[in-house]
């Protein structure tokens, strides 16, 4: 799979790059294929936005340390969430709109991994992090990564800051991305049960999901290294 | 995007200096306009504001643009002119609206969007709307999963100058796009309505008969499309909605049309008189201005508990 990138800027036209400098937007590549593969049209999208380069901008001179920030240890987390979401979520988490949004909640989970599912190409491990055996936590590993998680985590970006939906969703679609592109790419897919691994990553407070589904910021092998 | 803003803020600013004088009002007035009730979804938004409107004290003005944005613009005139306190808008399209809901606000009317954004912020005092890529993330997700992760599908777009056309679509084609044996053969809209998807569905499967799903932007078409399926004989085809509709919970209870998503309406309208109320009575909007809502997957786990755009326990 291809990684949509910047595409060239030649294709702009210069009445194009002049009115963005007018308006202030820094964003000029023009984000061709961004859509969708087939090469879709979507109404509303504005091309001239550049939602991978927001995220590749924010990613590790904001997003990485915010999450550090904000991270519990999974155990510490996890118990919190079943006795009191609300307060587990001031502490480790955000939402943006306490009507219409869940918790997102940022932990530190170093566990062992214990089952895979592969055969999807949402493919998930399922960590056991206390060391009885059961899995604790489920950690995306792509190539298809469902839910913003990692972006509605975030409380210095927020839909009003964005022109509409579909930019806001690009922007959210750009950090999975990258996520798969830089992190999850050199995760190994065999051999993975046993393995320890250390995960910095979000999931949502669901009372629905058997355990917590996080989308991992990083993802390390502890052991066996390789 | 770039042209329209920078003369739009332009605009904004000389006309902000001179609108801001405030003008008599009658009491308590709430205007309720959206698109036509023939569309349940949109019913369920005005019954639910009336409601609230209604339960706070105030006079409830229930009326209708037809998806026209002249309409529109005249509407919100009357709504001037008829004094009203605040305006709830499911509005006639995303730029075209721009212009009518910054005259009201220079009249010194708030306006409470919902369902729909507009593409510009600072004019409306709300936008509330569904989550919608997250809700096409969960329809579309639910779709893979019942398609098997392969074959040919059809995709039904609703209207272009509706951002939750493009939304939705961009929600599904995000999920959908990755997986590389769904193949889809056909793209086209019908404008969110239910005869025009029938019409439209009879000649894609005349020219598709092997496709295996089609993908709907909103519930209306979906029905248009499952009856067009139907009377062909091919109710083995997967049809996913969007909305929450009675009609297609009753539908997948039938074993008809397989899943939708709920968009809470009722729920977004109430909250919107609310937060209208709160304006009117201090003067400053209680939220952000831009507010989504999260939506919920039904199938035939939950259907049952789908009444009018809500969820019961």
């Amino acid at each position: 799979m291809a990684r949509r990138g910047f595409v060239t800027v030649a294709v702009l036209t210069v009445g194009m790059v002049a009115l963005a400098s007018l308006s202030g937007c820094k964003l000029i590549a023009n984000e061709e294929g961004a859509t969708t593969s087939d090469g879709v049209d979507i109404f509303f999208d504005d091309e001239s936005f550049d939602s991978d380069k927001m995220a590749a901008d924010l990613w590790d001179e904001q997003v990485i340390p915010y999450l550090n920030g904000k991270a519990g240890d999974f155990g510490e987390v996890i118990a919190l969430v079943a006795e009191d979401p609300d307060a587990a979520g001031e502490r480790f988490g955000y939402r943006a709109n306490p009507d219409g949004k869940p918790w997102t909640i940022v932990a530190r989970l170093d566990g062992t991994i214990v089952a895979t599912k592969l055969d999807t190409r949402a493919a998930t491990v399922d960590i056991d992090e206390d060391g009885d055996g059961t899995a604790d936590a489920t950690v995306q590993i792509g190539p298809v990564i469902r839910g913003t998680v990692l972006r509605d985590s975030l409380d210095f970006v927020s839909f009003g800051d964005f022109t509409n939906q579909i930019d806001y969703a690009k922007f959210g679609k750009s950090l999975n991305t990258l996520v798969n592109d830089t992190v999850l790419n050199t995760f190994p897919r065999e051999g993975l049960i046993g393995r320890k691994v250390s995960v910095l990553g979000v999931f949502e407070i669901d009372p629905s999901d058997d355990r917590p589904i996080f989308t991992a910021a990083e993802i390390t092998v502890v052991e066996p290294s390789s | 995007m770039t042209l329209k803003r920078t003369i739009l803020s332009a605009g904004l600013a000389g006309v902000m200096a001179l609108g801001m004088g405030s003008i008599a009002q009658a009491a308590d007035l709430i205007a309720i306009i959206t698109p036509s009730h023939d569309n349940p979804f949109f019913k369920a938004e005005a019954d639910g504001a009336e409601a609230k409107a209604k339960e706070l004290g105030y006079e409830a003005l229930v009326l209708v643009h037809d998806d026209d944005a002249n309409k529109q613009s005249e509407l919100i005139d009357s709504v001037i002119a008829r004094g009203a306190k605040a305006i709830i808008l499911d509005n006639a399209g995303a730029d075209a609206t721009v212009a009518a809901v910054q005259k009201a606000k220079d009249a010194g009317i708030p306006s409470f969007l919902i369902d729909r954004e507009i593409n510009a912020t600072g004019v409306a005092v709300a936008q509330i709307v569904s989550n919608n890529y997250q809700g096409a993330q969960l329809g579309a997700e639910e779709f893979v999963k019942l398609m098997g992760e392969e074959g040919n599908y059809v995709e039904l777009v609703g209207k272009e100058s509706d951002t939750n056309a493009g939304i939705r679509s961009k929600g599904y084609h995000d999920v959908i796009d990755e997986y590389p044996d769904l193949n889809m053969v056909a793209r086209q809209s019908a404008n969110w309505s239910q005869t025009e998807a029938f019409e439209k569905m009879e000649s894609i499967l005349q020219a598709n008969p092997d496709i295996k799903g089609v993908i709907s932007g909103n519930d209306t078409m979906a029905m248009g499309a499952w009856a067009a399926l139907e009377a062909a004989g091919r109710d083995d085809v997967i049809v996913v909605g969007f909305d929450g509709s009675n009609d297609v919970r009753d539908s997948i209870i039938a074993g008809g049309v397989k899943a939708t998503v709920l968009q809470p309406a009722y729920g977004i309208a109430q909250i919107a008189v609310e937060q209208a109320d709160a304006y009117i009575k201090n003067g400053s909007a209680s939220e952000p201005e831009k507010q989504l809502m999260d939506c919920v997957l039904i199938n035939a786990d939950n259907a049952s508990k789908l009444e009018t755009f809500a969820l019961t326990n």
